[in-house]
């Protein structure tokens, strides 16, 4: 078999992710679909407001929450095909040179789509035990009648089989586009690296400088993913905190742990794919001499200032939708405070942002110090 | 110069240890161009490894000059490598997203060499300078390796079957740059081979098996890449 259940596990960024988006939507759609059932029985005029706003939020939330995850899980997706095909350039290349078609081998790539289903399966399941405790925190006023938890079996189908089987067909379907390469180039592992035809673009760089500018180009998937996770870290953290006066508490906490394992997960994936990807330079550059600090300094200091602009971006981006949220969503509601932009929230979210981010970095380099030149020499 | 004195060298625990190198002295002068023969898996690439400080034996010692390198610590060793030793492998191992500039920069950077540009023309590829390894043949692959490792100016260069992936006519023009660099700057060359006529090209051979020194020759005359066999 030419992708495994142990490649499939590898994707448990994917799954954490899918578990997150079906958690939270499974929470707001189930009680959206049972809060309208009963929507005539709201004949309060607070109620009434009440449900518009709850209705709205939940539809908000889903769409933000659950798009962006499942953005970024398909990117994610995408990556890992994309990751694994050029690290087991050589197997799929004999294979192909034997005569396997390009289908043949691809269509192994659905067992990708395991991971997804995992999630998605235990995001509903979580989701589902919490969901009294959620009915109960939703209408906190009591401004409703009591709304009993209803099992929706196409929500169910919707936000785990729906998921599980696009993904194994996005799978297959990529895997099968990038196997359309020449099987020498497979097999050699080729990089698409050509010669540049500006003279002035490398001129007297020194060599460290260029080999930074060189790691952080030529990944740029990896590029996204560290800013996708200051991102995550900047927008969820800060929102979470600015949110205080509009939603409740837990709503605030939901959000946050959901920026954070976003934010944790994807720079993991994106930490742990550049020291492998770069095993083997590490090495070249520890054999002829250079420091660990030249080594860490070199491979992994090019992604400081990404990450740097997708916080900015990040908080740039929830205080906009914190806005809107207000604006549009609540526009009917009472005693809603106008928002304004949290400094408090910012400061300490960057206090922390650097702290982690540079905590990662530390670890990361440390897996580079622990790099064996001879294994990585006989790999 | 290199003296090596009782190294011995296990991979491996319990009933799979294997031992490698079983007690290896010998010396090596500066500017001594040395082969090492012998067949696979006689212990040669890891006593390679052992002495140029890439691995550290398990017991015995390898001292340059006065410096032991075996009780260095790691970033001495690194100091160390950087400061005297350059490397050619037999898989080149350059990095794939550097142009071949880039990757004699890597040696050239070290040592400060301002005129790397030069040694790439020495080795005939400054027409190619802005490619990537990838667009290079096997051959003009080595001999980027070969002016990586000579543009950090090594006092010893140590060298892994370094025609090994090459085909005769690369493998003689490889050889013959090093050599002519070899007789211009004065550092020793190390350089393990099986191919047994590469050994009339050297100064000193040593010919290992089952990770003991079996023999030790000096050759009178040597013979240029162009003379030997294949």
């Amino acid at each position: 078999m030419v992708v495994g259940m142990k490649d499939a596990l590898k994707l448990i960024g994917i799954s954490v992710i899918a578990c997150c988006a079906v958690f939270v939507c499974t929470l707001f759609l189930n009680y959206n679909i049972d809060i309208t059932a009963m929507k005539n029985e709201i004949t309060m005029a607070g109620g009434i407001v009440m449900y518009n706003a709850i209705v709205s939020t939940g539809k908000v939330v889903s769409a933000v929450s659950g798009g962006c995850l499942a953005v970024t899980s398909v990117i994610m997706l995408l990556f890992y095909v994309k990751n694994y095909i050029d690290t087991h350039g050589k197997e799929l290349g004999i294979l192909k040179a034997l005569g396997y078609s390009n289908f043949k081998i691809s269509k192994h790539f659905w067992i990708f789509g395991l991971s997804v289903f995992i999630g998605c399966a235990l995001g509903y399941a979580a989701a589902f035990l919490y969901l009294p405790s959620f009915y109960e925190l939703q209408n906190a006023e009591h401004l409703f009648p009591e709304i009993k938890v209803q099992f929706h079996l196409y929500l169910a189908f919707l936000l785990v089989v729906v998921p599980t089987v696009s993904f194994a067909v996005l799978a297959v379907i990529y895997a099968c586009f990038r196997l359309k390469k020449p099987v020498l180039d497979l097999l050699k592992e080729k990089h698409n690296y050509k010669a540049t035809s500006s003279k002035k673009e490398t001129k007297d760089m020194p060599f460290l400088k260029e080999l930074t500018r060189s790691t952080v180009r030529g990944r740029k998937s990896l590029v996204f993913f560290i800013a996708f996770s200051a991102f995550c870290f900047s927008a969820m953290v800060q929102m979470s905190m600015s949110m205080n006066e509009l939603a409740s508490e837990t709503m605030a906490v939901m959000v946050m742990t959901i920026g954070l394992i976003l934010a944790f997960m994807t720079l993991f994936l994106s930490l742990s794919s550049v020291v492998k990807t770069n095993a083997k330079t590490i090495a070249m550059m520890k054999i002829f001499g250079y420091s660990e600090r030249e080594c860490n300094g070199a491979v992994l200091g090019g992604y400081r200032p990404v990450s740097y602009i997708g916080f900015a971006v990040g908080t740039a981006y929830q205080y906009f939708l914190l806005r809107i949220m207000v604006d549009i969503v609540f526009a009917d509601v009472e005693n809603i405070p106008e928002f304004k932009f949290d400094f408090t929230a910012f400061a300490v979210s960057l206090v922390l942002f650097i702290i982690i981010y540079e905590l990662f970095m530390y670890i990361y380099s440390q897996r580079i110090k622990k790099l064996s030149i001879k294994s990585v020499m006989l790999e | 110069m290199i003296a090596v004195s009782d190294i011995t060298k296990s991979y491996g625990n319990g009933d799979g240890k294997t031992q490698v190198l079983k007690g290896i002295t010998m010396q090596i002068n500066d500017g001594d161009f040395v082969v090492v023969l012998g067949a696979s898996g006689s212990g040669k690439s890891t006593f390679l490894n052992v002495i140029s400080g890439l691995e550290r034996p398990d017991s015995g010692s390898v001292t340059y000059g006065s410096r032991e390198i075996t009780k260095l610590s790691d970033s001495e060793l690194t100091q160390f490598r950087k400061d005297n030793i350059g490397f050619i492998f037999q898989q080149y191992y350059l990095l794939p997203n550097m142009t071949v500039e880039n990757n004699v920069r890597m040696g050239a950077d070290l040592a400060g060499n301002r005129e790397y540009r030069e040694i790439i023309t020495a080795v005939g590829l400054e027409d190619k300078s802005r490619k990537y390894p990838s667009e290079l043949s096997g051959g003009e692959q080595q001999r980027v390796s070969v002016a990586r490792a000579l543009a950090k100016k090594p006092k010893v260069l140590f060298l892994d079957e370094p025609t090994g992936a090459l085909d005769e006519q690369t493998g003689r023009q490889v050889l013959d740059y090093i050599c002519k660099l070899h007789k211009r700057l004065g550092f020793t060359i190390v350089m393990v081979t099986h191919n047994q006529n590469i050994a009339e090209m050297a100064t000193t051979v040593v010919k290992m098996n089952s990770g003991k020194i079996s023999e030790v020759s000096t050759n009178g005359r040597q013979k240029t890449a162009y003379e030997i066999g294949w």
